[in-house]
């Protein structure tokens, strides 16, 4: 009996407590007509931002705005939308929070920013493009399309990217492509380190380099690879069947250098640091 | 004519069209009619392939003059950027207080700037204009090093590159930005400046020892990416 009211108590308490919280809490929705290839561009300060692809010819957008000290500002130029969180006077990181969450037609192009994120993108054919200074960035089953992504701190993983051009900018978040593969995959880190699990393509250039961070690249033995990995004060290792090459633009230290093909050498990778450490294993 | 003689001068029947003889084999022969419609059909493909996708002349004079206005720009930019130094313009701080005390007085507003994936990408290039001008810059110092020593003289006018404490003074103003806006974020804009700093200064000193290593260079151009990309979210220039 005394179990039973004590479990009442509580639930008392955290309803309170949830409504206190939400109190000041908006959620408003947003709806636009667009027309195919329409381009999306959501600006928050602190909060997420979500996208995920939807049938049809609207886009609809789902703000929850932390408290009157944000507003969001919205504009249709033709088939151009933009989403601004507009901070008011006495805007805080916490009370000046908006989380979105967008659905869009799977050919929408969309900018995402927000400095705190996370931010999250799935299941477009358009370019993607995000930025957040610690903000943790995932984006996924993403085809034919630029992918741009640039972060301070925050992690950024990237997974089944067909056919994409791909350029992440990181100064110390990790960075993980999970089936990542395209014409262009260019990969520039600081500190943090940089994982690679997938095929590498068929005929891309593949770039993966780091200043201390370490750089681990896993491929299924059928991949079709020319590889350069190359560290100028780490160590290089290889347990990836690699045909040697008889002619490399630099001198080989096998230490801290590699040079090799694997099938019909389709694509180019290199792997590239400074004082990390490099491996190439398989999968 | 048989069908082997007739296939020797097949390129010609192609280009210029046949005798008489070899008119009257295509007539009579329906695999040789056959091939020689097919590789008509092929060669004027071919044809139009080629007049669609090969840039016209108004194309590449069009990227010439391009390439010269950012050339002309940047020359601009340097000149600007050098009389304002000599001016004594106020340190981007005095701007930023008499901004925020505007804003604080409601007599100005964000500006709500036309965004568009488009100029994202735009930005994003005009950005490699940051490294590519660091990497002029210590290349212009190790040419003038190298001094009399022989080589190829490239016109590039000897400058030295920002100092560190020069470096250390932007990084300190562009840390107190953050600060003013986002107290909690400035030791790690701190930390990563430190860290882009290490590699820029790594960097550098591999294309120090060897000016011909290309890889030095790219890495240097990565490290000053890096860096304009923090100077470009510390100061919040893409945010409304």
């Amino acid at each position: 009996m005394q179990s039973s009211q004590r479990w009442a108590r509580v639930a008392v308490v955290v309803m309170v407590t949830t409504a206190t919280l939400a109190v000041g809490q908006t959620r408003k929705e947003f709806r636009f007509t667009v027309e195919p290839r329409s381009n999306i561009s959501v600006t928050n300060r602190y909060g997420s931002i979500s996208v995920k692809p939807a049938a049809g010819n609207q886009v609809v957008v789902t703000a929850t705005l932390q408290s009157g000290k944000v507003e969001v500002d919205h504009n249709q130029s033709g088939n151009r939308i933009e989403l601004v969180s507009h901070l008011l006077p006495g805007a805080t990181a916490e009370n000046s929070r908006v989380d979105y969450e967008l659905t869009v037609p799977a050919d929408a192009s969309v900018s995402l920013q927000s400095t705190t994120g996370p931010l999250h993108a799935e299941g477009l054919s358009g370019d993607v493009v995000a930025e957040g200074a610690a903000a943790n960035v995932d984006v996924r089953d993403v085809s034919n399309a630029h992918v741009h992504i640039k972060t301070l701190n925050g992690p950024i993983t990237l997974t089944n990217i067909n056919d994409g051009h791909v350029e992440i900018t990181s100064v110390s978040g990790e960075v993980f492509l999970n089936d990542v593969n395209g014409p262009f995959v260019d990969v520039n880190s600081s500190s943090g380190a940089i994982h690679y699990d997938g095929d590498f393509g068929f005929g891309g250039e593949y770039i993966l380099r780091s200043y201390s961070g370490n750089i681990l690249a896993t491929a299924p033995v059928y991949a079709s690879i020319d590889v350069i990995a190359r560290s100028v004060k780490g160590q290089v290792e290889n347990d990836f069947p690699l045909h040697p090459k008889t002619h490399s633009s630099f001198p080989i230290d096998t230490m801290r250098s590699l040079v090799g093909t694997a099938g019909k050498a389709a694509s180019s990778v290199k792997l590239l640091s400074f004082s990390g450490k490099i491996h190439l294993k398989k999968r | 004519m048989n069908c082997a003689e007739f296939q020797r001068v097949l390129a010609e029947i192609i280009d210029g069209g046949g005798s008489a003889e070899q008119e009257s084999h295509l007539e009579s022969c329906s695999t040789c009619s056959s091939l020689v419609s097919d590789l008509k059909a092929i060669s004027g493909q071919a044809r139009a392939l080629q007049a669609s996708e090969e840039p016209s002349p108004r194309v590449w004079q069009a990227i010439d003059r391009t390439l010269q206005q950012w050339q002309s720009d940047l020359d601009y930019i340097a000149e600007q950027a050098r009389t304002l130094q000599a001016t004594e313009e106020p340190s981007p701080r005095v701007w930023n207080s008499l901004e925020i005390a505007l804003r604080q007085e409601g007599l100005i507003r964000q500006p709500q700037r036309a965004r568009s994936v488009v100029s994202f990408f735009e930005r994003w290039r005009m950005a490699w204009l940051v490294p590519v001008a660091a990497t002029l810059l210590v290349a212009g110092v190790i040419l003038s090093q190298r001094g009399d020593q022989g080589g190829t003289q490239i016109a590039v006018r000897p400058q030295s590159p920002p100092s560190q404490s020069t470096s250390t003074n932007d990084d300190q103003q562009v840390l107190e930005a953050v600060a003013s806006r986002t107290p909690a974020a400035r030791d790690t804009y701190a930390a990563n400046l430190r860290n882009v700093n290490a590699y820029i200064h790594d960097a550098e000193q591999s294309v120090q020892a060897d000016p011909n290593d290309e890889e030095a260079q790219q890495y240097l151009m990565s490290a000053y990416e890096q860096k304009a990309m923090i100077y470009d979210m510390a100061l919040d220039r893409s945010l409304p």
